[in-house]
């Protein structure tokens, strides 16, 4: 049924969705289904967007080929894809890191040094300079794993195999670990490489790397989880998050699995079991008995039927949508459990099945920030995450900063992605892009206010008590603001701004190009000749849902006015920037959100 | 604001907002006509603005230790549970001859003792569950155990306001949380109220600053992206106005907790009755080294009460506005080996307000008897707090559809003037 809305210019007058009777058919659809728009339907979920060429590349092929080529990625050269550089920021005496500030200070106080630093023998502030290295490498690793942010966000833009990177990022959200907790860049990159290189493999290989993953031991207490003394962390996510989900375990299941867990544990960025800490009694886990360990529980927890079902629905939720039948969890979750825990069968049934491009699938998913930022980019024709706007700043304001999820639980995907502040700021961050701030402050170069407000007294010639003292607005001054430096042997306002300046001095800046974009040579190339067909264009460019109401409308007469002309060759010299404003009225309809 | 509310059963969400839309846009001709609904709007009004109070909702995720919250430092069972975290009587901010603050808590105990500040013990419920994410969805449905849809404080904006007019519910947070969503409400959902703004060149103003088109979508996920488009046309001239012009001299401490976002909207009479607010990202999950940490996040979180009380007060609304104060769940009695507490059961909950009664409610839970996992045994149902707050605060009558059960409420407010 063809709708007059839809860009004729490049899309065929072919449907966007198969009929409704397609909905939870997981029969292959037919090569004489297969159209222009199906195409572009599976460069957006299995991948971040597609560009027209590459959807025309697609919607050559017979379906079964087109998915062959996304999930059978292997023929694809990933070499261009350059490994992450590192900064080459860690120091030798950093590890173990103690937990906290006090437990340094209490540890050179007890011990004379810490962190690979003595305690100076006379004179004041004798801590400072350990101080200092614990605020360091707390910023510095921050600062290089939003580079690692970078490399992986131009993997996902630049991959000539794009599902090997949202198959990542979907074990990111779902192995969920963050850097505020994990505190060292290396294990989250390790981490990262592990789901971009096992991502779309054997899911009980995965859940053991993971269960061996240095950033998934710290994240969930693994070093405090010993003989004796078990901590129930990991075991329970294991069952409740990573595998089961709630209903299929009890409360002592989760503690034998703790036990059976004991002694995991890692020393730097390498999985160790350290035998004596290890509880080798017998346990009963899930109506078995034996001295179990982590590698038993595991196989155990994936003889479940529940957790195929469970990984299978996860996986078909995050690209399908939001609301599988039962039944088609059952029947996604025995495929999983035929294959072996293998991914790439289930992945293919997905993409393949008449379900996927059924109207409840195409074009009712709501991007998260990541696939927003990255899609808008891919389809800018864009072949570098810009500098400006900041990417982590950028994901991070709009909900999913990538290495940082906020809990174990990941992210709530789905409609949680906006909120009515959250859609604004969508439309503004496509401002940023196309019109990027001549003013802009590079975050990673530049410290928070209260960083700099130190700074600048230290610059004056402040002594450090002065320069430390918190700024105060009048009344009385909180409690955590008094509390805040109390001893003389060390100032830990000085030591943060300290590790600031050391953390910039080694960690690598991050390029600031902004977005090279040229829409006049775009739409020149698709020999674009008036206003409308240009709107036409960008709509079916850029959005899997054409703008309802009259906004087509509008966008028309908008850039006929901005133009003076209907006539595209006549402003051909100066088009750029009304296509531009245009551009970023699409981008801020609500309909760009979904994919 | 417009008292244009209407109440029509049958209509859904989606057509009253259009209906709403209209009544401010241009299209005044529509087939949806104000009249349509003109007689229930007084009545909905009316309950709407029954006694005009607000509640703040407070959310300290992660599962606060209660236990190192308010101490209980005249029991010897609390230090023989907790050799080395138990917090030594001579640093606690004693509030009786039983229970003091935490060291930091200066705030909380300057509320308690100007009678501000109610503390209820023992909350929880029958069968508790351990994980943040089960435990916490209980509390934010008020239904544990049963897969309730909706939130409860979206489902209390619901029953107060079934017209749903703008701007009546607001979340600070980075993402909407489970506690506004409601059937009838679009939550206005913020957080950073200098970027809740679509920021336009001035010759996009035409079709930037455009009604949201009032049409009929087949694409569910289409339909809430423009309902959301609406609410944040609605609102964010609003918030952003408000927040421009709030100068607030109190110091709020080093987190503030959005608690004076709150205050610029109640300053600058936004129509919300309902703000929902976080401790966010699971912090109080102190499972090791929990000390210090633990420490920091009391005192953040108590300053910034307090900080806020004394705000309204400054702004003439202390005694329109309670917050109330909770956690899914406390921590398991026995510290654990790592110098932390691992998942527990029953917990306290704080209610503070120039009109609350301060003072302790609910039975204190044993320290000596508890359950099989070294946890106590909760005395108090958490959804008893609620239908206070419901029933006993906002003045609505309908505790029991709402919570689903009979909740007997505490008497915990000051007699009102008449």
């Amino acid at each position: 049924m063809p709708d007059p809305e839809r860009p004729v210019a490049i899309s065929p007058a072919a449907p966007t969705a198969g009929p409704s009777a397609w909905q939870n058919d997981l029969a292959p659809i037919a090569s004489a289904d297969w159209n222009y728009n199906f195409a572009a339907h599976l460069l957006e979920r299995a991948g971040f967007g597609g560009r027209p060429d590459e959807i025309h590349a697609l919607a050559k092929l017979t379906p079964a080929q087109a998915i062959a080529r996304m999930v059978r990625f292997e023929d694809a050269d990933p070499t261009q894809l350059a490994p992450f550089d590192e900064s080459g920021i860690r120091d030798p005496g950093l590890e173990p890191f103690p937990p906290s500030r006090p437990a340094v200070t209490d540890q050179a106080k007890e011990t004379g040094h810490a962190l690979g630093i003595d305690v100076k023998r006379a004179g004041n502030r004798r801590l400072q300079p350990i101080v200092n290295e614990f605020f360091y490498w707390l910023r510095a690793s921050v600062l290089e794993t939003h580079r690692v942010a970078y490399w992986w966000a131009n993997r996902m833009l630049t991959s000539p195999r794009p599902l090997e990177e949202k198959m990542a990022l979907f074990w990111h959200g779902h192995f969920a670990s963050n850097e505020g907790k994990v505190r060292d860049y290396r294990k989250l990159l390790r981490q990262v490489e592990l789901f971009q290189s096992q991502g779309t493999g054997n899911f009980r290989k995965l859940l053991l790397a993971v269960a061996q993953d240095p950033a998934m031991l710290v994240f969930l207490d693994a070093g405090v989880n010993i003989k004796g003394a078990s901590n129930e962390n990991f075991a329970r996510e294991i069952m409740e998050l990573f595998t089961m989900g709630v209903g299929h375990y009890t409360e002592k299941d989760i503690r034998e699995a703790a036990r059976a867990f004991t002694g995991w544990n890692c020393v730097d960025i390498k999985f160790v079991v350290n035998k004596d800490q290890h509880d080798d009694g017998e346990k009963t886990f899930l109506g078995k008995t034996g001295p179990f360990d982590g590698s038993d529980v595991i196989n155990i927890i994936l003889d479940q039927p529940a957790t195929a079902d469970f990984i299978a629905a996860k996986i078909y939720r995050f690209f399908v949508r939001q609301d599988p039948s039962p039944q088609l969890q059952a029947t996604l979750g025995s495929k999983l459990r035929n294959a072996n825990y293998e991914l790439k069968p289930l992945l293919e049934t997905i993409f393949l099945s008449r379900d996927f491009y059924s109207p409840a699938s195409v074009g009712t998913a709501i991007k998260s920030p990541v696939e927003l930022a990255v899609g808008t980019y891919h389809k800018l024709g864009l072949t570098a995450i810009p500098g400006v706007p900041d990417f982590n700043s950028v994901t991070g304001a709009l909900g999913q900063q990538l290495l940082s999820p906020p809990t174990v639980a990941g992210w709530n995907a789905g409609q949680s992605w906006v909120t009515p502040g959250l859609l604004l700021e969508r439309g503004n961050f496509a401002r940023d892009v196309l019109f990027p701030t001549i003013s802009f402050i590079p975050p990673d170069r530049y410290g928070s206010p209260d960083i700099r407000s130190v700074a600048d007294r230290i610059r004056r010639g402040m002594d450090i008590t002065e320069a430390t003292k918190p700024d105060t607005k009048s009344g009385d001054l909180a409690e955590s603001n008094m509390a805040a430096d109390r001893d003389e042997e060390f100032n830990t306002r000085y030591g943060s701004y300290r590790g600031w300046q050391m953390a910039i001095e080694r960690v690598k800046a991050i390029p600031r190009d902004t977005a090279h974009i040229n829409l006049t040579k775009i739409i020149t190339g698709a020999e674009i000749k008036t206003t409308s067909d240009a709107i036409d264009y960008l709509i079916g460019r850029f959005m899997r849902v054409p703008p309802g109401g009259e906004v087509r409308q509008k966008l028309i007469a908008f850039l006929d006015y901005e133009l003076g002309t209907a006539d595209l060759a006549a402003a051909r010299t100066y088009m750029e920037d009304s296509l531009r404003l245009a551009l970023h009225l699409i981008m801020s309809q609500p309909e760009y959100q979904l994919a | 604001m417009s008292a244009d509310y209407f109440k029509f059963s049958q209509a859904s969400r989606r057509d009253l907002l259009r209906a709403a839309m209209y009544g401010v846009s241009v299209s005044a001709g529509s087939a949806l006509r104000m009249s349509l609904f003109g007689q229930a709007a007084a009545a909905v009004a009316a309950e709407a603005e029954s006694n005009g109070k607000i509640l703040v909702v407070l959310e300290l995720s992660g599962g606060n230790d209660g236990l190192n919250t308010l101490i209980p430092y005249a029991d010897d069972a609390y230090y023989k549970h907790r050799p080395n975290l138990g917090i030594p009587r001579k640093q606690v901010r004693a509030i009786d001859d039983h229970f003091g603050f935490s060291h930091g808590m200066a705030g909380f105990e300057r509320l308690y003792k100007n009678g501000q500040l109610a503390i209820v013990h023992g909350c929880g419920y029958e069968n508790p569950s351990f994980s943040h994410f089960t435990s916490m969805a209980y509390w934010q449905t008020a239904a544990p155990n049963s897969g309730e849809p909706y939130g409860w404080v979206g489902r209390l904006a619901d029953a107060m306001a079934p017209g749903a007019p703008p701007n009546f519910l607001v979340d600070i947070d980075s993402h909407q949380s489970l506690a506004v969503r409601s059937k009838l409400h679009v939550p206005v959902v913020f957080d950073d109220p200098n970027r809740f703004t679509r920021e336009v060149f001035a010759v996009e103003r035409t079709v930037a600053d455009a009604a949201v088109p009032a049409i009929k979508v087949d694409n569910p996920s289409q339909g809430y992206l423009l309902d959301i488009a609406r609410s944040a046309r609605s609102s964010s001239a609003l918030v952003r106005e408000a927040w421009a012009k709030y100068k607030s001299p109190v110091d709020y401490g080093l987190v503030s907790l959005d608690l004076p976002k709150v205050a610029a909207l109640i300053q600058a009479g936004m129509p919300a009755r309902l703000y929902y607010t976080s401790y966010r990202n699971n912090a109080f999950d102190t499972h090791v080294f929990q000390a210090d940490v633990h420490q920091r996040l009391l005192t953040y979180a108590s300053d910034a009460v307090a900080a806020f009380l004394a705000d309204l007060e400054r702004i003439g609304r202390a005694d329109d506005v309670v917050v109330m104060i909770f956690s899914e769940f406390g921590r398991r009695v026995p510290e654990n080996v790592n110098l932390g507490t691992d998942h527990g059961t029953a917990n306290l909950m704080f209610v503070a307000g120039k009109q609350v009664k301060g003072g302790h409610y609910g039975k204190v839970p044993s320290l000596t008897d508890l359950d099989s996992g070294d946890n106590l045994i909760f005395t108090t149902d958490f959804r008893r707090v609620y239908a206070t707050m419901i029933s006993g605060w906002l003045g609505y009558r309908g505790t029991r559809e709402l919570l689903h059960a009979d909740f007997e409420s505490f008497d915990m407010f000051r007699k009102r003037e008449a």
